[in-house]
């Protein structure tokens, strides 16, 4: 069972990661960066379209909450290990259905 | 949660969430009070279509009935009273109510759609819709009869014969006479687009260049007018 | 609370084990209540599909209309299926991953019985006509308040248990933290803000993004995090990377919300608010690279699970439908080829992948997965009937898919032409022929699956010792 933890295990994983985070990173900044730029022409230049604010606000709020939620799951040291959750949850879930008298190994 | 940094980070988190749900509510108040949004009856009051008047001289006691007198008041009400027919029958599923600047939707049903076009109570929810299995209705005002609308709703494959629209025979007291919710729905769908000067009858004669269906149009035309006279 | 520490393995371990954590009696009526409705918004679609052949059999019938059948069928969908099969996923996921049970055991009672209210309200308010001009959110207007209730209700009961977590927070929990308060706001803004403060065009930006925050913000996130949670689970191994999954995460939550007005292009609303959501459209399918990659990462080496194990099939198969919509959808929201699907079945068969071909199946993975277990069966009734209905499901769905698909180029291409309009229908005819034949497939399978299901409650011989 996969319940050590296996650092080289991570080695392939961590450059693919890297270089998707990179790209997820650049398009979402254009894409939110199009955002920004709809709430200025919807403030200053567009007459006709003041409602498009409710959609745009919406959404800055929305991201706004969940950046404070990145920050207090970074501030929670849950990315310090970023592999270990996906452990637990398999361990969790293994005492869980052994409670339960289900044989994961019979099982797999 | 409160004692760390980090507790607050996630109380703002979902404080976030909350704003924007307030936000939400406040904001279009703010929005619209410059732009006031016609009510009903002011959009009723820019004027009765023929096709309103010709209901209540076709079916005086009826039309008496369900909406007195022809006035602003009570075509308000039959507009108002078909819209809600109309959402309540998923009409809006079928047929849209806007034009496109693509796809030569302007030779086919009339000038493209305009903002201001949907600014009145009646567009709440705006009824764009997302799929034509009929036609566009944003341009039908008077481009077909009564009759026409009497005999379609009936029984559609009576007009046109390879019509999927299902029939509504719930609108009607007799094959020809129809209720109070029949008349209520031909008023709403003559008023769609009767606030344009003008637009193409497509079936009669599109303008379009490099057009080599013209006859086929023409025949079906004619078709639906034998049709209509039948059923009078 | 830092990682070092090792989690304190859970309260369930010292009582009375995992059936204190998770209410088998409360998912199990989920799964049930949610394959009645499914069968139910599925006889609806079959019904409705009957119209297009000019063969409707309850013609005249006003509370059988196809109109309001039309709407039972994607409202008994999105709320009568999906979303009971989901509430019941969350009640067997989310107390397995974080350990805490949900925040009360009455109140679980209570969502359920409510929401079924809600259900049943819906579906008598549209069959009387008294439906809201909202797509996928046709509730009538008396039924949106108290659902609102309920949704907020459904959030307070799951994020008791996420907030009372102790370890770091597997990338499924994350999903469902967010699915909870985005399904909300979503819910109200696409119910009361076009229906009370705001009218005419304004409205069809906010239910565009209605339309679109529904499937993305409630269906997808909870989706992909019950996938998160039982692909790993039957594979006995870890995903393959927890880091990428979080990418993934945190690009849907950032990005995924913008794209809403791309329902309606070409509309009197202002274009550069279309433009934005075309490319943030775009920039959205390289989220879901890194998901779809990671998964089948994960299959690798056990790739012999898609031939073996039906529940792992079901996931993955919905896996390649979800990335073949959402290359489809990169390619619909431009501008080139909106001229030409826009209005057409092409959406309608986008749609219906998506729906069922994506999210239909996942749940039906899940119910094979989860189903005997929760009855105390100790296996499925028959084998072979699973894998017919897997079988039927998938060909149907395939079928179906490509034949709208070409419906729509073929419908797109007439009206452009200026063809009149009953050509469109004639030429549409065959296809809508072929689509409820497909359709009559995908019911038939669910059928199969219904008497399997009941089988394996009800019989004695499959029962642990």
């Amino acid at each position: 069972m996969a319940t050590t933890v296996n650092k080289k295990k991570y080695k392939a994983p961590r450059v693919f990661l890297i270089v998707m985070a990179v790209g997820v990173f650049i398009t979402g900044m254009y894409g939110f960066g199009s955002k920004l730029e709809q709430f200025i022409r919807a403030v200053i230049v567009e007459n006709e379209a003041d409602f498009t604010l409710i959609p745009v606000l919406n959404y800055m709020f929305a991201a706004a909450g969940f950046l404070c939620l990145f920050g207090w799951a970074a501030k929670n040291g849950m990315f310090k290990d970023l592999e270990k959750p996906k452990y637990d949850m398999l361990e969790y879930d293994r005492e869980l259905d052994e409670v339960d008298g289900i044989d994961w190994e019979k099982q797999a | 949660m409160f004692e760390s940094k980090s507790g607050i980070l996630a109380i703002g988190g979902v404080g976030f969430f909350v704003f924007a749900y307030i936000v939400m509510g406040a904001l279009p108040w703010t929005i619209y009070k410059d732009q006031p949004e016609k009510s009903i009856l002011e959009v009723a009051s820019e004027g009765i279509p023929h096709e309103f008047v010709d209901l209540a001289e076709r079916f005086p006691a009826q039309f008496k009935e369900h909406f007195g007198e022809v006035s602003y008041e009570s075509f308000a009400a039959a507009l108002e009273l078909g819209r809600d027919i109309y959402v309540g029958e998923a009409c809006w599923h079928c047929h849209s109510q806007f034009i496109r600047p693509v796809s030569r939707e302007d030779i086919r049903w009339g000038p493209i759609a305009h903002a201001r076009e949907y600014n009145n109570e009646l567009q709440r929810p705006v009824l764009f819709g997302t799929r034509r299995v009929g036609p566009d209705l944003s341009r039908e005002a008077g481009r077909r009869s009564n009759d026409w609308h009497i005999a379609h709703f009936y029984e559609p494959t009576n007009v046109v014969a390879a019509s999927v629209m299902p029939a509504y025979p719930w609108f009607f007291d007799e094959a020809d006479v129809p209720n109070k919710r029949g008349m209520a729905i031909i008023a709403y769908v003559q008023w769609l687009g009767s606030w344009l000067d003008e637009y193409p009858y497509y079936e009669e004669a599109p303008k379009a260049p490099k057009l080599d269906d013209d006859a086929s149009s023409t025949e079906v035309a004619d078709h639906g007018h034998d049709r209509e006279q039948e059923e009078i | 609370m830092t990682t070092a520490a090792s989690p304190p393995l859970m309260p369930a371990r010292d009582t009375s084990g995992a059936h204190a954590l998770v209410d088998h009696k409360l998912v199990t009526s989920y799964f049930v209540a949610s394959f009645v409705y499914y069968i139910i918004a599925l006889l609806a679609g079959g019904l409705y599909s009957m119209q297009f052949l000019q063969h409707y059999p309850f013609p005249g019938a006003e509370l059988f209309s196809p109109g309001r059948i039309r709407m039972l069928h994607t409202n008994g969908m999105a709320y009568g299926f999906i979303a009971n099969a989901f509430l019941g996923g969350l009640h067997w996921a989310v107390p397995r991953l974080t350990l805490r049970p949900v925040l009360s055991a009455k109140l679980s009672w209570f969502i359920f019985i409510a929401w079924q209210g809600i259900v049943l309200g819906t579906v008598g308010g549209l069959l009387t006509g008294q439906a809201q001009a909202v797509e996928w959110g046709e509730t009538p207007v008396w039924i949106d308040p108290v659902a609102v209730l309920g949704l907020t209700l459904v959030g307070a009961n799951f994020l008791a248990s996420v907030f009372r977590m102790r370890s770091s927070m597997y990338v499924s929990v994350w999903y469902f933290i967010a699915a909870l308060p985005w399904t909300l706001l979503t819910y109200t803004m696409g119910n009361f803000f076009v229906e009370y403060w705001i009218g005419g065009t304004a409205s069809g930006a906010i239910i565009g993004l209605f339309i679109h925050d529904l499937v993305g913000l409630f269906v997808t996130p909870i989706g992909w995090g019950l996938m998160y949670y039982f692909v790993p689970i039957i594979l006995k191994k870890p995903i393959w990377s927890h880091g990428l999954s979080l990418v993934g995460f945190w690009g849907l939550a950032f990005f995924y919300p913008l794209n809403g007005i791309h329902h309606f292009l070409y509309t009197p609303i202002p274009m550069f608010l279309q433009h934005g959501a075309i490319v943030a459209t775009i920039a959205v399918e390289f989220v879901v690279t890194t998901v779809i990659i990671n998964f089948f990462m994960t299959l690798r080496g056990s790739g012999d699970a898609l031939r073996r194990n039906l529940p792992i099939r079901w996931f993955y198969v919905g896996m390649v439908f979800y990335f073949t919509t959402c290359l489809q959808c990169a390619f619909q929201v431009t501008l080139t080829f909106q001229k030409i699907i826009h209005f057409s079945d092409w959406v309608v068969g986008h749609a219906h992948l998506v729906m069922f071909g994506v999210f239909g199946f996942w749940i039906m993975g899940m119910f094979t997965y989860l189903f005997p277990r929760l009855v105390g069966a100790t296996r499925w009734y028959s084998d072979k009937l699973n894998a017919w209905h897997f079988w039927l499901s998938a060909i149907g769905m395939l079928i179906m898919f490509f034949d709208l698909v070409i419906a729509g180029l073929v419908q797109g291409f007439l009206w452009k032409d200026l063809a009149i309009w009953e050509e469109s229908l004639r030429a549409s005819m065959p296809f809508w022929m072929i689509r409820s034949w497909s359709g009559l497939g995908i019911i038939v399978a669910q059928f199969l699956f219904g008497w399997n299901m009941y089988k394996t409650a009800t019989d004695r011989s499959l029962r642990a010792a």
